[in-house]
This record gives C-alpha cells, sequence and structure tokens, in this order.
C-alpha cells in the first residue's frame, strides 16, 4: 500500500544496482533541446538527476510542438528552447536544477561535467562532442533518430568512439550542411516522431544510469540500432578504426 | 580475385550483387551502394550479421568472402529540431 509520504525514489531503490547517491550528485550535460533534449530531460528529472546544464541555443518554432513536452503555444518564435525546459523541469522535481546554457556546444566547457548526453542533430556537433568527451575521458551517450529508426551509442574512454562508425557518406552529409549555409550548420527538416524519440531518449537515460552507478560493464558499449517499423532492437560491434582521429589515426 | 557480394538495403528489401577486390575498401562499397539506389542525402553504415564494418577495413581484412549478404542502413541524424 502506497504511504502519502514514501520516498519518490522508492520503486526504483529496489533496482539494486542503482546508486541513487551517485545519480543525485551526477552533473550531466545535456547537448540539444529539441525532440530528444525533451525527453531526456524528463527522464533524468524523473530518475534523479539533479544537476543538468542544457545547452541550446535555438528558439521554439511550432513543429516542435508535437514532440516535446515542455514547450507551449505560446512560446513559439520567442522563448529559448534551453529555457522552457529548464523553467518547468522543476514542476516535475522541486530538487532539480536545470541550468540553461544558450550557446552552441562549440563554445561551451565541457569539461565541468561527469556525463554527457547528445541530443544533438547534426554530425558536426557529434563530432565535436565525441572527439572532446574522449579528450576529457567524460562518458559521452550519443542518441539520434531519423523517422521510425534510432540509435544509441555511449562512447567511454575505452572502446570504439563515434567516428571510428563514420565513412565518406557522413562527410558529404556535412558538406551538404556547409554548403547551404557558408559558415554555419544548416539543418534540414529530418522526420521524427515522439514515440521514436521516447524511445531512444529513454535507452540514452538508462545508460547513463548505470554509467553513474559504477555498472558501465552493463552498457551497450557499441551500437543499439532500433528500427520502429519491424519493432526490433539490434545491438551493432562497432570495430574501433586504426584510422580515427581519436584512435591514434590521423 | 573478385569476390562477388550481396547488399542489401534495409529500407525497402532490395539488393543487388557487386563485384569487389579483396583489397577495395569499406568505404568505397558504403558510397557505390548508396549511390546506386540514389539514397535520400544521409549519412549510412554496412554491416556483416551483427557488426558494423569499418569504413577503412578492407573487404580482405573485414573476413568478407563471396556471396556473403551486407546491409546497408541509415545512420540517423535527428533528434534536436
Ligand atoms: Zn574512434
Amino acid at each position: 500500500m502506497l504511504r502519502a509520504g514514501a520516498d519518490r525514489f522508492n520503486r526504483m531503490r529496489m533496482i539494486e544496482f542503482l546508486d541513487l547517491d551517485a545519480i543525485h550528485e551526477c552533473r550531466c550535460l545535456v547537448v540539444g533541446a529539441g525532440a530528444l533534449g525533451n525527453e531526456v530531460v524528463k527522464d533524468l528529472v524523473l530518475s534523479g538527476f539533479r544537476y543538468i546544464t542544457l545547452v541550446d541555443h535555438d528558439v521554439i518554432s511550432r513543429s516542435n510542438l508535437s514532440r516535446c513536452l515542455f514547450f507551449r503555444e505560446k512560446d513559439v518564435g520567442s522563448v529559448k528552447k534551453a529555457r522552457a525546459i529548464a523553467s518547468r523541469a522543476r514542476s516535475i522535481d522541486p530538487d532539480a536544477r536545470v541550468r540553461p546554457n544558450i550557446s552552441r556546444i562549440q563554445f561551451v566547457d565541457m569539461s565541468d561535467h561527469d556525463i554527457i548526453l547528445g541530443c544533438v542533430d547534426n554530425i558536426d556537433a557529434r563530432i565535436h562532442i565525441n572527439s572532446h568527451a574522449r579528450f576529457l575521458s567524460i562518458p559521452y551517450i550519443d542518441g539520434a533518430t531519423y523517422g521510425l529508426r534510432g540509435k544509441v551509442q555511449t562512447v567511454l574512454s575505452d572502446g570504439p568512439c563515434l567516428q571510428c562508425a563514420m565513412n565518406r557518406t557522413h562527410v558529404k552529409q556535412m558538406e551538404r550542411h556547409f554548403s547551404c549555409s557558408g559558415d554555419d550548420v544548416f539543418v534540414t527538416p529530418i522526420p521524427s516522431d515522439i514515440t521514436t524519440t521516447a524511445v531512444i531518449a529513454g535507452m540514452m537515460v538508462r545508460e547513463a544510469m548505470k554509467i553513474v552507478s559504477g555498472r558501465s560493464d552493463l552498457c551497450s558499449r557499441d551500437m543499439c540500432y532500433y528500427d520502429g517499423e519491424k519493432g526490433t532492437t539490434e545491438l551493432l560491434d562497432v570495430p574501433v578504426d586504426p584510422t580515427c582521429p581519436n584512435h591514434g589515426g590521423d | 580475385m573478385t569476390l562477388v557480394i550481396t547488399v542489401k538495403n534495409v529500407a525497402n528489401g532490395a539488393t543487388v550483387r557487386m563485384e569487389t577486390e579483396p583489397e577495395e575498401r569499406i568505404g568505397e562499397i558504403i558510397e557505390s551502394a548508396a549511390e546506386y539506389w540514389k539514397k535520400d542525402p544521409g549519412a549510412y553504415v554496412l554491416k556483416k550479421g551483427k557488426t558494423l564494418l569499418s569504413a577503412s577495413s578492407t573487404i580482405d581484412e573485414s573476413g568478407i568472402i563471396g556471396n556473403d549478404i551486407l546491409e546497408l542502413i541509415p545512420d540517423p541524424e535527428g533528434g534536436s529540431t
């Protein structure tokens, strides 16, 4: 029977390996405050993470509203995504401290964090976070979606990184972004829905819970590939690429 | 020695037979397959069974043999917009 004064994390404490104290103290860096960022922050706060820095320079647009729990119609066109999430996340847990950083990730010092969750929408940002996280030995969990497909890749100080799984098609995609906008990253609209976003965000935060609880051994170390059309999840081995610049290559 | 492999496009189930050489790099196979299907702009990866193939590795180094079936899958990029 539920008691009115029961600990909010009572049920989570029944998952024996979870270290709620470590989760409460962890300093999370969430990069990207769009669809994935909304879901990731929601899951982090519900899971007991209290110190979250949220990086995004963008303003809320109407197309965000079908996938973003923390955004409202009145925000469209004027409110920064990171500010909206930061101000409303405390309604989920008053102990949560979500600090917005209205910036591009390229201008953010990542070193002051224990874990990084990437919720971005372009390869350029992923490569930036990936290389800095590896250099700083900060665990990095990257999530991505495309329509009903998505993936999660966890990068630790040993093992493969994101760039190990990249090739010329990734370079061409980056060039397409740059060629459209000169010196800026231009991102074309990508098919997206909330159900796939929610699945990927849940997987990302679950990986974070394992790492912060000292159970990196339980992590999906390589690439977890989700296909929502088929309803399948597949764990793919990613070999370390000796030519990867983060692994001693050029 | 030429090897004939099959690349399967997981997005639509289509397949294509490709002639390769043992020293050909996986990255070239990925680009060729993506161009063959004139796929949507985006990034793709190639897998054999449960293993992603490293773009810098050759067919030989990847342990690929004749009549192997490789799968081309889109590498999702979205999340923030
Ligand atoms: Zn690497």
